[in-house]
C-alpha cells in the first residue's frame, strides 16, 4: 500500500512538468519597487488616467494602509513584504512603429497558444468556433483581438485602460460597485495599483457571436499583477468568457492579487470559465505564483444567471472564492470546481451563495484531488435571506486523497433565515479504492491509465461544462499533472 | 457508554465537554435541548486508540427567543475508528440554532470511517439557523462524508395527511415527530413522550 502510494507520488513528480515556464526576453520598463502614494502617482501619470481615478487609488490605499491580510483561511502563506514588489511593469513599445506588436510577445502568446492574429481557420472557409483575446503582459494589454467583428454589434471588449480612456462613464457606474474597495486586504491592495485587465460590455438584446478571454501572462521578475476585469451583461444579453494564465518558474514567489467583477442584468446569461495554470512551484515547494483573488458577480434583474467554472491546476497557493449574489429574483447561479494541487501547493477555493430575491437557485459542485504533501480546502457560504422565499440551493463537495501525506479539508457554512427555502450540502473524501483500480487492471488497462481513467471521471461532471476549447486543455492539464501515475 | 444528557433550564445537565475513548472503546451520546432553553455548549470526542466507535445524536427543539449554539469536535487521533453523529434541530419563533461540527481525521489515522448528518427545519419566517459541517483530513485511506440540509415541511406531505382526514395541526405534528424520530428512538419512553407532547 505505502510502496504504491510512493510509486504513484514519483510518476506525479516526474509528470507534471511546467511547459509554460519559460521567460521571453523583451525590453520592459518598470516603476521603482515598493509602495506608496508616491508610486501610485506615478502608475495612474504613466497610463495617463483621469482624476477621478486616481482618487479611487489613492483612496483604496488608504483605506489598505488600516487593513490587515486575512487569516481564516485554512493556509500558511508565506509573509509577503509588499514593500519588495515592483507594481508596474510594462514592455517597451517599439517608437517606429506604435502600432505593431513587438514580435518577441507575439512569439510569446503563439508558444501558449493563444493567437494574437485574426488569422482564418482555413483558407477560403469562415472561422468557426474562433475566440476574442485580450492578452495581459505583466502589467498592460498588449493585444485584443476581433473587436471589429465584435464593435458591430455594439459589443466593447477591450483593455481597462482603454476603456477608461473610452467609456469612462461605464467604467465609473460599475467600477467597485460589486467588489466595494474595502471588501478584503487583497482587493484594496487590486483598487490601489490595478494595472490592467479587460472591460467587456454587451449591449442589451445582444448574444455574443464569439467566446471571448483575457490571458494572463507573469513575465518580469520581482513584479506581482494585479488586473480588473469588469464585465456587464445588459438585459437580455448573453456571454461566454474564458480566462487563461500561466508564468515562468522561479525561485521566489509572485504575487497575483486580481479583482473580477461581474454585472448580469434582466434575463442576462453569462458563464465564466477559467483554467488556472500559475505555475505551482517545483517539487520541493519553492517558488510558485500566490494566487490571492476576489472575484464576484451580481445577478441584479430578474431572470439574471451566472455560472462559474474553474480548473485550479497551478498556483503555490490559490486563495480564491468566486461568489454570486443572488439579488434579482429567480435568478440562478451555479459553481463548478475542479482544483488539483500535488507536490507542496495549498488551495483554499469554494464559493459564496447570497440568496436575495425570491425563487433564487443555485448549484455548487466542487472535485478537490491532492497528491503529494498538498492541502486542498473547500470553503463555502450559502447564505438564505428572510426575503428569499422559495430559494433553493444544492451543494455537492467531494475530495480524492492520493498519498498519504496530503490533506483534503472542507469548511461551508450554511446560513437560513428563510422557513420557505431548502438549503441541502453533501460532501465526501475518499481515495481511489483498490476495487477500482484492481478491475480497470485486470482488464488490462495499466494502472497509469487506470488513475488517469478515474480521475478523469470524477472530474467530469465540471469539466463537460466547460467550452470545447478549455476542456480539452483542462483535461490535458489534469492528465498532465497524473502523468505515470504507476500503480 | 450509552447516556442520555437532557439540557434544560434550571437543572444540571452534566454534559462534559471532553470525552477521550481508549481501543476498543464504545461511546453512544445522545443530547436533548429542550423547548424555552437558551444555550452555549461544545464537546470534543478523542478517538485515541484503534476500534474505538462514537455513535453521537443530538435533538434541538428551539421556540420563542432561543439561542442554541452546538459545537461537537471529533478528533480521529488513531486509525481505525468509526463515528457517526446525526443533529436534528426544529426552529420556531424566533430562535436561532446554530450547529458547528467537526470532523479531524489526523495524520496517519487510516481506516477512518466518519458519517456526520445534521439537519433543520424552519417553522417561523423569524427563525434562523446556520449548519457548519466541517472536514479536516490528513489521512487517505479513509471514507468521511457529511450532509446538512435546511428546509421546511413538506406541503405534499402535508396535503396528503389533510386529503384522508387528519386535521392541519395533527398533520403537522406527524411530520415533525416523523422528522426528528431518529433521534427520538435513542431516549427512554418517558422522555420521548414528552418531547412528542412538546411538539
Amino acid at each position: 500500500m505505502a510502496e504504491r502510494n510512493e510509486k504513484i507520488l514519483n510518476a506525479l513528480d516526474s509528470g507534471g512538468e511546467y511547459k509554460e515556464g519559460f521567460v521571453t526576453d523583451v525590453e520592459q520598463e518598470f516603476v521603482p519597487k515598493g509602495l506608496s502614494e508616491e508610486i501610485i502617482r506615478i502608475i495612474s501619470a504613466r497610463k495617463g488616467e483621469p482624476q477621478w481615478l486616481l482618487d479611487f487609488r489613492l483612496d483604496a490605499f488608504r483605506r489598505w494602509q488600516k487593513m490587515t491580510p486575512p487569516t481564516w483561511g485554512h493556509l500558511e502563506l508565506p509573509k509577503i513584504d509588499f514593500q519588495d514588489i515592483i507594481y508596474y511593469a510594462a514592455p517597451k513599445r517599439d517608437e517606429d512603429r506604435p502600432k505593431e506588436i513587438d514580435p518577441a510577445l507575439m512569439e510569446t502568446f503563439d508558444k501558449l497558444g493563444i493567437p494574437l492574429q485574426e488569422r482564418e481557420m482555413l483558407a477560403g472557409v469562415k472561422p468557426r468556433g474562433n475566440v476574442a483575446v485580450d492578452a495581459v503582459f505583466d502589467s498592460v494589454s498588449v493585444a485584443t483581438t476581433f473587436r471589429k467583428t465584435l464593435a458591430e454589434k455594439g459589443i466593447i471588449f477591450c483593455s481597462f485602460s482603454e476603456a477608461v480612456r473610452e467609456h469612462p462613464e461605464l467604467v465609473r457606474k460599475y467600477l467597485a460597485s460589486v467588489v466595494p474597495v474595502g471588501d478584503n486586504f487583497y482587493a484594496a491592495l487590486n483598487s490601489a495599483v490595478f494595472s490592467d485587465g479587460s472591460f467587456c460590455y454587451i449591449p442589451k438584446g445582444v448574444k455574443c457571436p464569439m467566446d471571448l478571454s483575457s490571458y494572463f501572462r507573469i513575465n518580469a521578475s520581482g513584479t506581482g499583477q494585479f488586473e480588473r476585469t469588469l464585465i456587464v451583461a445588459d438585459e437580455g444579453s448573453s456571454l461566454s468568457y474564458m480566462e487563461g494564465c500561466t508564468a515562468p518558474m522561479r525561485d521566489e514567489h509572485q504575487l497575483h492579487a486580481a479583482v473580477v467583477e461581474i454585472i448580469v442584468e434582466k434575463d442576462a446569461d453569462v458563464r465564466y470559465s477559467t483554467v488556472q495554470n500559475w505555475y505551482p512551484g517545483d517539487a520541493q515547494g519553492r517558488g510558485g505564483i500566490l494566487n490571492l483573488v476576489t472575484k464576484r458577480g451580481l445577478c441584479r434583474g430578474e431572470g439574471s444567471h451566472l455560472s462559474w467554472t474553474q480548473v485550479e491546476t497551478g498556483s503555490a497557493i490559490t486563495w480564491k472564492y468566486p461568489s454570486t449574489i443572488l439579488k434579482g429574483d429567480n435568478s440562478s447561479s451555479e459553481f463548478y470546481s475542479v482544483a488539483m494541487t500535488n507536490n507542496w501547493q495549498q488551495a483554499g477555493t469554494g464559493t459564496k451563495m447570497i440568496h436575495l430575491g425570491k425563487n433564487t437557485r443555485s448549484r455548487i459542485i466542487s472535485k478537490g484531488i491532492s497528491a503529494g504533501h498538498s492541502q486542498n480546502s473547500y470553503r463555502g457560504l450559502v447564505q438564505v435571506g428572510p426575503a428569499a422565499s422559495g430559494a433553493r440551493n444544492y451543494s455537492q463537495c467531494d475530495s480524492l486523497l492520493i498519498g498519504s501525506e496530503c490533506g483534503a479539508h472542507t469548511f461551508p457554512v450554511i446560513r437560513n433565515a428563510n422557513p420557505q427555502s431548502v438549503v441541502e450540502h453533501e460532501a465526501t473524501t475518499s481515495k481511489i479504492s483498490e476495487e477500482q483500480l484492481f478491475y480497470c487492471t485486470q482488464r488490462g488497462i495499466s494502472a497509469e491509465d487506470a488513475v488517469a481513467l478515474i480521475v478523469g471521471g470524477y472530474a467530469r461532471e465540471v469539466l463537460q461544462r466547460l467550452p470545447m476549447e478549455f476542456a480539452v486543455e483542462a483535461q490535458k492539464l489534469l492528465s498532465v499533472s497524473l502523468e505515470g501515475a504507476v500503480g | 457508554m450509552d447516556k442520555v444528557f437532557v439540557i434544560r433550564n434550571g437543572a444540571a445537565d452534566g454534559l462534559p465537554s471532553r470525552i477521550v475513548l481508549e481501543a476498543g472503546e464504545k461511546l453512544k451520546l445522545t443530547l436533548v435541548v429542550m423547548p424555552g432553553v437558551s444555550c452555549e455548549r461544545s464537546v470534543r470526542v478523542e478517538l485515541n486508540g484503534p476500534g474505538a466507535e462514537a455513535d453521537i445524536a443530538g435533538l434541538c427543539l428551539c421556540e420563542g427567543k432561543d439561542r442554541v449554539s452546538l459545537e461537537l469536535n471529533l478528533e480521529h487521533n488513531s486509525g481505525g475508528c468509526t463515528s457517526r453523529q446525526l443533529f436534528k434541530s426544529l426552529a420556531d419563533d424566533a430562535a436561532k440554532v446554530s450547529f458547528s461540527g467537526l470532523v479531524k481525521v489526523a495524520a496517519g489515522a487510516q481506516k477512518t470511517k466518519a458519517l456526520q448528518e445534521s439537519h433543520a427545519l424552519l417553522l417561523s419566517p423569524d427563525a434562523s439557523v446556520q449548519s457548519q459541517p466541517q472536514l479536516e483530513i490528513y489521512a487517505d485511506d479513509v471514507e468521511c462524508s457529511h450532509g446538512a440540509t435546511t428546509g421546511y415541511l413538506n406541503p405534499d406531505e402535508q396535503f396528503y395527511l389533510r386529503s384522508r382526514g387528519v386535521p392541519e395541526a395533527e398533520a403537522r405534528r406527524l411530520q415533525l415527530i416523523s422528522f426528528i424520530s431518529p433521534v427520538l428512538q435513542r431516549l427512554p419512553e418517558d422522555l420521548a413522550a414528552e418531547l412528542s407532547e412538546a411538539l
